[in-house]
């Protein structure tokens, strides 16, 4: 259960590296000044290939295959992509890396570029970031007047720029190619795959997108190599991984753990401080909303992606959510239906329709109006989204309801029977965050 | 704001991208900055300004929840109350921020046009719970309902922003 800081190099150096000096007293820039004199930009994404590092936005995917689909003989000029539309509920890992220690990231975006062979890189950041925004403008501007970035970076032949994006409310626009669409400057509506973003991605063209936390882990991987990148962890799970905190606990905020080291008991009750007296352990949404919900059964799985698959929920964006047993689940998924009801973008009817049942079924039995045919119905309308929808939002936004239904029926039971439920206790005597 | 003082904003990043359509965001926030919202000669402007049609700048804009295609007030702000911040009490705070203004349990803008308080999806600020953002610029948290006139009194106090960047 220790803290490791990969991604967190500035939690290491006591202070925020925000100065592109202090990056390199850190050790900034190692990863990238050895790429460009010994490597080439095959063996950077080998090293990528090797690390075993997944895809820390939600998905999962392994980062080094991703990026070997970048075709090296396209016609047009290769992309990368930063995701830095942080916005899964729960989920504010990626703020603090932007905020504390931006140059890492830049480091890592640079890097993906020299492996893929792209000349440009842009930061898609979410609007409601804009104090981070403007943090990682500086940091851009130090990172151009210090050579690394522009023509001919630390006097190699490799050119490459990095221009920051501001988006402008859309929790959809983290999804890749709604993404893609809003950076093209258009409504931020997912597209059908394939072909994928790999392929034609950023005006057609090849383009690798990837999380910021990916990208951050990116720069020690080749500064210390892949191979120590892949002694932690597990074969499946290597590495580090940040876990934000939030919801009922006594120290919400970040915790970066090597996977599989530590477990959901010793996240909740050993780094976020357990519960205010009298209250214990009830639910959580480990991996951001968009996951299975699970009771204590799981408090001992150890936190990485294959120990919570079986655990039969998933690591997802690892913002987890916890929920003391104050209240009652029925307004806790109300509230997580209403916001993908808010955030459907209406592209595909399903969803567009389906989460607007979803969340009015579930208001009635909040609202002490439900009938007990309601859960059925649930999954019924949940059954109708699921696998019939262009993007994950719905796929995997029917999951926090589904599951809540199915694991604590009882308290929906309850609810109906019983004419409404207990709201859950809001927290707001403590005022501490870790 | 006219087409000329945008085309001033965007015109430094043109270059940076393979086409001019990407420019429509840029242009749309920065538009906005000048009254915190943008009316129908702003989406002209903005039209303008990067060679698209109203029509299309106006289906853009329209998408996006941080540009407003009505009337706000002076100053937005937005309440976070998805699951991590309602329970640590947002719908308490939402709840005096809209009584302080007189207004019903969703929001809405002051009367007097000072401010708008408004629910928004997680801000990314859960470990601050919970929190609110004043425009885009500054989050708060964790606040209490008790906090919720000063802050208020605050905004009001507070000269205008040059620019709004919602």
């Amino acid at each position: 259960m220790p803290i490791a800081n990969v991604v967190y190099r500035h939690r290491e150096a006591g202070a925020p590296l925000t100065d592109a000096g202090a990056y390199e007293r850190a050790g900034g820039w190692a990863g990238l000044k050895r790429a460009l004199a010994e490597m080439q930009p095959d063996e950077v994404l080998y090293a990528f290939h090797r690390s075993g590092l997944r895809g820390r936005g939600g998905a999962g995917f392994p980062m080094g295959r991703k990026a070997s689909f970048i075709p090296k003989d396209s016609a047009l000029p290769a992309y990368v992509v930063c995701n830095a539309d942080e916005s899964e509920p729960g989920t504010f890992k990626d703020r603090e890396i932007m905020e504390m220690n931006p140059f890492q990231l830049l480091e890592g975006i640079l890097l993906a570029g020299y492996a893929v062979g792209a000349a440009r890189g842009y930061i898609y950041i979410r609007g409601e970031y804009e104090h981070q925004a403007r943090v990682l403008d500086a940091a851009l501007a130090q990172a151009r007047e210090g050579g690394f970035l522009g023509r001919g970076i630390l006097g190699s032949s490799f050119d490459f720029d990095i221009t920051l994006y501001r988006g402008a409310g859309a929790y959809i626009c983290g999804e890749e190619t709604g993404l893609l669409e809003s950076l093209e400057g258009k409504r931020g509506q997912p597209r059908l795959k394939p072909p994928f973003p790999a392929v034609a991605g950023l005006y057609g063209a090849p383009t690798l997108i990837n999380n910021v936390e990916t990208l951050t882990s990116l720069p020690p991987i080749v500064d210390r190599g892949p191979d120590w990148y892949a002694s932690m962890g597990t074969e499946k799970s290597t590495g580090t991984k940040v876990f934000s905190i939030s919801g009922h606990v006594l120290r919400p905020g970040n915790y970066e753990i090597v996977l599989h080291e530590t477990t959901l008991r010793e996240l909740v009750y050993d780094h976020a401080g357990g519960f205010r007296p009298g209250r214990d352990f009830k639910a959580a949404w480990v991996g951001g909303s968009s996951v299975n919900v699970v009771g204590p059964e799981a408090l001992d799985t150890p936190l990485d992606y294959e120990s919570l698959a079986a655990a039969g929920t998933s690591l997802g964006s690892a913002g987890c959510i916890v929920m003391d047993d104050s209240g009652s689940m029925v307004h806790a998924t109300l509230r997580l239906a209403h916001f993908y009801r808010h955030e459907s973008c209406g592209k595909c009817t399903p969803c567009r329709e389906g989460t607007l049942w979803l969340e009015r079924i579930l208001r009635r039995i909040a609202d002490g109006e439900g009938r007990m045919e309601d859960l059925d119905l649930i999954d019924q309308v949940a059954g109708r989204i699921g696998g019939r929808v262009l993007c994950a939002l719905a796929d995997t936004g029917i999951l926090p309801v589904v599951s809540a239904i199915h694991r604590f029926r009882d308290e929906f039971v309850a609810a109906i029977e019983e004419g409404g439920a207990p709201r859950p206790e809001p927290m707001m005597e403590v005022a501490a965050h870790g | 704001m006219t087409a000329d003082e945008i085309r001033a904003h965007i015109d430094p990043i043109r270059d940076r991208f393979a086409e001019e359509r990407s420019l429509v965001l840029p242009a749309l926030k920065f538009a906005q900055t000048e009254k915190g919202w943008l009316s129908g000669d702003d989406i002209a402007a903005v039209a303008e300004a990067v060679n698209l049609t109203t029509a299309y700048v106006e289906s853009v804009a329209s998408f996006y929840d941080r540009l407003y295609l009505r009337p706000t007030g002076t100053r937005v702000v937005s309440v976070c109350v998805t699951l991590s911040c309602m329970l640590r009490g947002s719908d308490e705070l939402m709840a005096a921020l809209c009584e302080a203004e007189g207004l019903g349990p969703h929001g809405g803008t002051a009367e007097d046009g000072a401010v708008t308080i408004q629910e928004a999806q997680c801000l990314g600020y859960c470990d601050r719970a919970p929190c609110v953002q004043v425009d885009a610029e500054e989050t708060r948290g964790p606040l209490s309902p008790d906090d919720a006139a000063s802050l208020l009194e605050e905004l009001r106090a507070a000269p205008r922003p040059e620019r709004l960047w919602r």
